[in-house]
């Protein structure tokens, strides 16, 4: 597969937060990370994620190098490298970059690579009650911005 | 670690019946995730469901029954507390009769047929459920109408959809998710959204009418009289299928439009283009929410929807609002047995010679529980059983219901958690989850759907309720079956199938068949739709419907109003939690860590309240404190308070059920309830806002 995107069409976001505990479970996240957000100011739902920006400011930001851009234009974050210094938290303009305590990592949404392996998009995706999250390639995406 | 098998369930976390495939491994569900294959879910699924691990496997989740000793829980046997209860319920049948037991459920987990068996068997006419105010007073009101309770066909592709009441994206739906909603809106239907408050669909309408909160009824006779006015009705229908057509237009004289904008604060010509709307687009249909049923205008609200439904010929059409056909299997009320009682035992039925439609369904409404414990009138109740249920913090005047359930002699409980109401208990029986029950599933419901629900794991010394049901009354001489499932095979047994063959099926679905009621007419006295209502003439009540101003308001209190000049809308619906439950899962809890008012800007201002601060909320009966969130998309008259609402990680045994609990704040007399029905009036009332002073 070639470069994929992560969209989450917010007019259609209704805001019942189902993206957000998936993405919890799949990723076996206690209280304290939110790798996908939906913040309420009824009736306006606006989501928080992982934009997997071209020029990513967190992997600019990283003093280590421990974030990289793989080939499908996913932004990963290497766990061994991370020292834990939240220079990549301050540098998201989105606020997508989170932090797990426990574990004194930086942790970010990894677009569910595992699922991808069996052939499934992302958990929030897959869930979403409105479909407005889309997951797919730069053809299906130009499909669904026409439709 | 094993090999990890994929079990095909349904959720319950809520009504819903959603369908979901369990991830178990070695023993233990570690990951739930939506079925595609569901025919009323398709793979979707809510942020209660999915936290279902959380819940299940709980660190304060009971896993073994309990036995209160000296005030303090003690650990003990099924076999103990079954026989406690036992002995209590034998006791109290022996000493002062069976009606002295009173049974009870919250919304239920699709346990209705188990539980009313027990009851009907044990020979208690005192069923204590959120019936009087939800979903089946609806069905009552309904039932006496046109039959049968008629639903929103969304398979049937209505061109204009009507949201009375209602948020089916957000949350407990009954009939429906919000996905069929979804579904049908996407392909282009009309939308009119009646809500006091601005939510995602509102801003989605092409109508949005931001009524005055429980003026629903109101508005409806509005919609009525532009409809007779303009001649909008389904000449045809209303000819040959309405009894008391001539009466009931008669009746929707009394509201012309401008005195429908006086009650409900919708401008006329918005009424009229709704109205209109809903009237010449066909076919429209109407998906009505529990607003609707929580005055004391109940029983003529759902009545006067109904009269839309019928009046515009929607009645029974695809795409309208329907009767669905319900695929074979044993009915609730066929397994329940409630021929087993007696005219004489029924007679005996709490508040049952008042509120004669409540008691027609088979409930009771809370208040004459609590005032039979209470005070001794008529009887005392002595002993009870509830199940799923919270009502200390969800039923109306709370401290009321705190101060009875504390005073009962007996108290035995079924739940997954030691909540508010556990607490007073004397017996505590652990209940299963949905990942650990087998059921036929939704079998209550009217969507035309029954579900397999099967049992993925064991946990603890948890049973399904069905199981608790069975067994307790099997102590007390009662007919049940050996297993749960041999009575699933009973409940199954008309549509050729045994439970093991259904759990393979996976659902069943009935075939429908539009426009019944050409060939059979409908299932009331004069076989038609009785807008002038024959069976409410003979229990001696108003046959006709009506609007009746709320028991508190600016305009029938204005002297309360002077004192708490706000109208309190009680009972905002999270998409993560459901009623009481689910505060103490830490996934859903991070989401909404606190009890949420909303308030207008203005409203905030003239207050002298900012954003995030915690306020006190003041009625008449007490006050409570919610943390404010504004919001411009309401009325500035209007405050919007969540419900449901106790602190699990407070561990002293009232756990905060008194700290934001706004049925502190609602009220229950008799003068505010609905008098057919008895539902309380637990949605709307006046109070005052402040901020708290840290």
């Amino acid at each position: 597969m070639g470069k994929v995107s992560l969209i989450f069409f917010k007019k259609d976001c209704m805001g019942c937060h189902s993206c957000e505990v998936a993405c919890k479970q799949e990723h076996g996240l206690g209280v304290g990370p939110r790798l996908v957000r939906v913040r309420e100011a009824a009736p306006d739902f606006t989501p928080i994620y992982c934009h997997h920006c071209a020029n990513a400011p967190c992997r600019e930001a990283c003093p280590v190098e421990a974030i990289s851009r793989n080939s499908q234009g996913i932004v990963l974050i290497d766990r061994e490298r991370c020292i834990g210094c939240k220079a990549c938290l301050e540098a998201c303009p989105f606020g997508a970059m989170q932090f797990a305590d426990d574990q004194e990592r930086a942790v970010k949404c990894d677009m569910c690579l595992d699922r991808q392996k069996e052939g499934q998009g992302p958990a929030c995706a897959a869930i979403c009650p409105t479909g407005c999250i889309f997951w797919g390639d730069s053809q299906a995406l130009a499909a669904r911005l026409d439709s | 670690m094993g090999e990890v098998q994929k079990i095909r369930t349904a959720c319950r976390n809520c009504h819903g019946g959603c369908g979901v495939i369990a991830h178990v491994q070695d023993g233990r569900v570690i990951k739930v995730e939506g079925d595609p294959a569901s025919p009323i879910s398709y793979g979707t699924l809510c942020s209660k469901g999915l936290a279902i691990t959380q819940l299940a496997y709980h660190p304060d989740r009971v896993l073994h029954p309990l036995k209160k000793v000296n005030g303090q829980w003690e650990r003990v046997s099924w076999d103990e507390a079954l026989e406690t209860v036992a002995t209590k319920f034998r006791q109290v049948m022996d000493e002062y009769g069976p009606e002295h037991i009173v049974v009870g459920q919250g919304t239920g987990r699709d346990y209705e047929s188990h539980l009313y068996r027990f009851a009907n068997q044990l020979g208690t006419p005192n069923v204590l459920t959120a019936g009087h105010m939800c979903y089946v007073s609806r069905v009552a009101s309904t039932l006496i109408t046109l039959g049968n309770l008629p639903i929103c066909d969304y398979r049937g592709e209505p061109q204009c959809i009507v949201l009375w009441g209602c948020n089916p994206q957000w949350t407990n739906p009954d009939e429906y998710k919000g996905v069929d909603f979804w579904k049908a809106y996407q392909k282009g239907a009309k939308l009119i959204v009646i809500d006091p408050r601005q939510g995602f669909t509102a801003k989605k309408a092409d109508l949005w009418l931001q009524l005055r909160p429980g003026t629903d009824a109101a508005l409806a006779m509005g919609f009525h009289s532009v409809i007779i006015e303009e001649e909008l009705y389904d000449q045809d229908f209303v000819a040959n299928h309405i009894h008391g057509w001539e009466e009931f237009k008669e009746r929707v004289r009394d509201y012309p439009l401008d005195k429908v904008e006086e009650i409900t604060w919708v401008d006329r010509d918005l009424i009229r283009e709704a109205a209109r709307l809903y009237a010449t687009t066909k076919p429209a249909c109407i998906h009505w929410g529990v607003p609707t049923e929580q005055t004391n205008n109940c029983t003529d609200c759902t009545r006067i929807m109904a009269g839309l439904m019928a009046a515009t010929g929607n009645l029974d059409a695809p795409g309208g609002n329907v009767l669905y056909v319900n695929p074979p299997t044993r009915t609730v009320a066929e397994f329940a047995r409630h021929r087993d009682l007696t005219p004489e035992t029924r007679g005996k039925r709490l508040g049952g010679d008042q509120y004669k439609l409540g008691a027609r369904v088979a409930f009771i409404t809370p208040k004459v529980a609590w005032e039979s414990i209470l005070t001794g009138k008529p009887y005392e109740l002595k002993a009870g059983l509830l199940c799923g249920t919270n009502p200390v913090s969800t039923r109306a005047n709370a401290r009321e219901a705190y101060g009875a359930l504390k005073k009962l002699d007996f108290l035995a409980v079924i739940d997954f958690f030691l909540t508010p109401t556990a607490e007073l208990a004397d017996i505590f029986l652990p209940a299963a989850t949905w990942l650990e029950t087998n059921h036929v599933a939704d079998n209550w419901k009217r969507h035309g759907f029954v579900v397999a629900r099967q049992k993925c794991v064991e946990i603890g010394e948890c049973w399904q309720d069905h199981k608790i049901f069975q067994e307790l009354g099997k102590r007390l001489g009662q007919q049940w079956w050996n297993t749960v499932e041999d009575s699933l095979d009973y409940l199954l047994e008309p549509a050729g199938l045994t439970w093991e063959q259904f759990k393979e099926k996976g659902y069943l679905q009935g075939k429908m068949v539009y426009h019944k009621y050409r060939d059979k007419g409908f299932s009331t006295p004069t076989g038609k739709v009785e807008l002038f209502s024959t069976t409410l003439e003979r229990w001696g009540f108003d046959p006709l419907p009506k609007y009746t101003e709320l028991p508190e308001s600016p305009y029938s209190t204005p002297e309360v109003a002077k004192d708490y000049p706000y109208i309190l809308n009680a009972g905002l619906r999270t998409p993560t939690f459901f009623h009481s439950a689910n505060r103490m899962i830490p996934w859903l809890r991070e989401i909404r860590p606190d009890p949420l008012v909303e308030i207008h800007p203005e409203t905030a201002k003239k207050e002298g309240i900012a954003d995030g601060q915690w306020v006190w909320i003041e009625s008449p009966r007490g006050r409570i404190k919610e943390r404010v969130k504004l919001n411009a998309g309401i009325d500035p008259r209007v405050v919007v308070a969540e419900h449901g609402w106790w602190f699990p990680e407070i561990k002293d045994p009232g756990h905060g059920w008194d700290i934001a609990n706004v049925n502190i704040l609602t009220d229950n007399s008799h003068a505010t309830m609905d008098p057919a029905m008895g539902a309380t009036n637990l949605r709307v009332c006046l109070c005052r806002i402040s901020p708290v002073q840290e």
